[in-house]
């Protein structure tokens, strides 16, 4: 079967500074797959490459088998795919209700907005109780609600989230992961970027770590759970001598 | 005899005025980011358009006045494809060069075209007025403040309700974010200045037949709106609203109540600039904005 994502020796950058050097993932359908890395590896960027706000130097995108790098970000919003970015990114003055119909703009999701709303609100009550509020003057967690929920609105068949549990107090987090988890369900295919590792290998199926603009390691999360390169850089576990040659090996 | 009421009611026609000349330079700031130097001049496009149905076809400037705003919206569309849309991301200054030259260039244009002579369109309605009680109502000035709250209202309405108009607001608070959302970016870029040009045309049309038409008419009304604009807060239309009102109301209390004051009320608009620029830069209802 084809699969849903796949990049292929991705390379890009700001300006002179290069940040992916040669980056290849790929995601199957109905896969919940998170990207590990510390700051600057490259997660958001990849994120942003992928909802085409960033234009790849080489390499392709490949999105239900066909090659989007040219597809402007707009367009791709229309075939499926929607992120909640990187800092949330709502809109501030805007109301909870007016930012989750700006996130169901594109003409396929207008149809679907009614049924789409009911789901949003019942995923996260809260924005409902909110939905006349101004975006901006809500916290954190409400704020990342609202990103994710307005990501959902635009009816995505791949969702990406870049950093969900940032900046969100442990219970929350634990509220927008079991949101995660129960969009999951549905079938979506999820990518999303994570700093927090423990929380994100518990609801991935599989995981890719960035390193410098690489792919550093990838495998099931059981398997990275137990790989000493995600446990030295991410768990805070020191690494024995024996774990430490290998990571030299690798 | 009372001034008061006279004094009001001129200030409040003037304020309607104000308001429609100064929401096509909002909105264009608003989303674009950039202050259209050649506002002025589509104004002047505007009264002259008005004016050349008048007088060679016979039309009212109000008939002529849906024609003119979409012959407006287009070249507004045209004017941002060819020239403005490769300035986006340039620096400031290039942008000011760049509207500023496309304003001279459409002022000569007209200077070559209709000369420079000074010209009317008399309509009918032009210089009757009635006493509404003690207060002398201008029947062009009123026809022009209707048409003014008209357009205003459906802008606002526009911006707020249509799908759009919300998209064209999302667009003016985070374009990275609007692009997410499945919006095409540069479309209501070319979109929203096309109805920026739109809304000055209206104005030039409205003022056709109660102020003198010349190529350079349309300066003035620019360095008004700029006024008009800062003091509300740059890209608020609400605060445009309210800035046009401040203006208009305090041009008209020095016109009435100061000796000689018709001529010291042209200067305000530059003393609420320098005013609200020392004691309250981001305007009224602005917010800050980082560049």
């Amino acid at each position: 079967m084809t699969p849903i994502l796949e990049l292929i020796n991705i390379r890009v950058g700001y300006g002179q500074s290069v940040v992916l050097q040669d980056v290849s993932l790929n995601l199957r359908e109905g896969e919940i797959v998170c990207l590990l890395g510390a700051n600057g590896a490259g997660k958001t960027t990849t994120t942003r490459v992928v909802s085409g706000l960033l234009a790849p130097w080489a390499g392709e995108i490949r999105y239900a088998g066909e090659n989007i790098a040219t597809v402007p970000a707009h367009k791709r919003v229309e075939l499926g795919i929607c992120l909640s970015p990187e800092g949330r990114q709502v809109f501030p003055n805007f109301s909870v209700y007016e930012n989750l119909l700006l996130g169901s703009f594109s003409k396929k999701a207008r149809l679907r907005r009614t049924e789409m709303f009911d789901e949003v609100y019942g995923l996260f009550p809260r924005l409902a109780e909110r939905r006349k509020q101004k975006a901006g003057l809500m916290s954190g967690g409400e704020q990342q609600m609202l990103a994710i929920g307005r990501a959902l609105m635009g009816c995505p068949k791949l969702l990406m989230l870049d950093e969900p549990s940032l900046g969100l107090g442990p219970k929350i987090i634990i509220d927008v992961y079991e949101a995660v988890a129960s969009i999951a369900k549905r079938g979506l295919s999820i990518l999303f970027v994570e700093q927090n590792v423990q929380a994100a290998l518990m609801i991935a199926h599989r995981g890719y770590v960035l390193a410098n603009g690489h792919i550093a390691a990838e495998g099931t999360s059981a398997e990275l759970r137990s790989s000493p390169l995600v446990q030295e850089a991410f768990l805070g576990k020191k690494p024995s001598r024996q774990d430490l040659s290998e990571v030299h090996r690798a | 005899m009372d001034l008061l009421p006279q004094v009001f009611s001129d200030a409040l026609l003037l304020a309607g005025l104000y308001t429609l000349m100064a929401v096509g330079l909002s909105l264009g700031f608003g989303v674009l980011r950039i202050i259209n130097f050649a506002q002025g001049e589509m104004i002047m496009l505007g009264a002259y358009g008005a004016f050349w149905g008048l007088t060679l076809l016979g039309v009212d400037p109000i008939i002529s006045l849906p024609v003119l705003v979409v012959a407006g919206f287009a070249l507004g569309w045209l004017i941002f494809r060819g020239f403005v849309a490769k300035v986006l991301d340039a620096p400031h200054i290039n942008q000011i060069l760049l509207t500023f030259g496309l304003a001279l260039a459409i002022q000569h244009i007209a200077i070559i075209l209709w000369s420079g002579n000074a010209r009317s369109a008399t309509t009918a309605y032009a210089t009757e007025s009635a006493f509404v009680g003690d207060v002398l109502v201008v029947y062009s000035r009123l026809i022009a403040f209707a048409i003014a709250t008209i357009m205003v209202v459906a802008l606002i309405a526009w911006l707020r309700w249509s799908e759009t108009g919300r998209a064209t607001r999302a667009v003016a608070e985070n374009r990275a974010a609007a692009a997410l959302m499945g919006i095409d970016v540069d479309r209501i870029y070319a979109m929203s200045f096309g109805v920026s040009c739109a809304l000055s045309v209206a104005t030039g049309v409205v003022v056709s037949f109660i102020l003198t038409i010349t190529p350079f008419m349309g300066f003035p009304m620019l360095i008004k709106s700029i006024a008009i604009v800062i003091l509300g807060g740059l890209g608020s239309i609400a605060g445009t609203v309210i800035g046009a009102f401040v203006l208009a109301f305090s041009e008209t209390f020095v016109s009435y109540y100061v000796p000689d004051g018709a001529g010291w009320a042209e200067g305000i608009a530059f003393l609420l600039i320098i005013g609200i620029l020392i004691l309250r830069p981001r305007g009224i209802l602005g917010q800050t904005v980082e560049t």
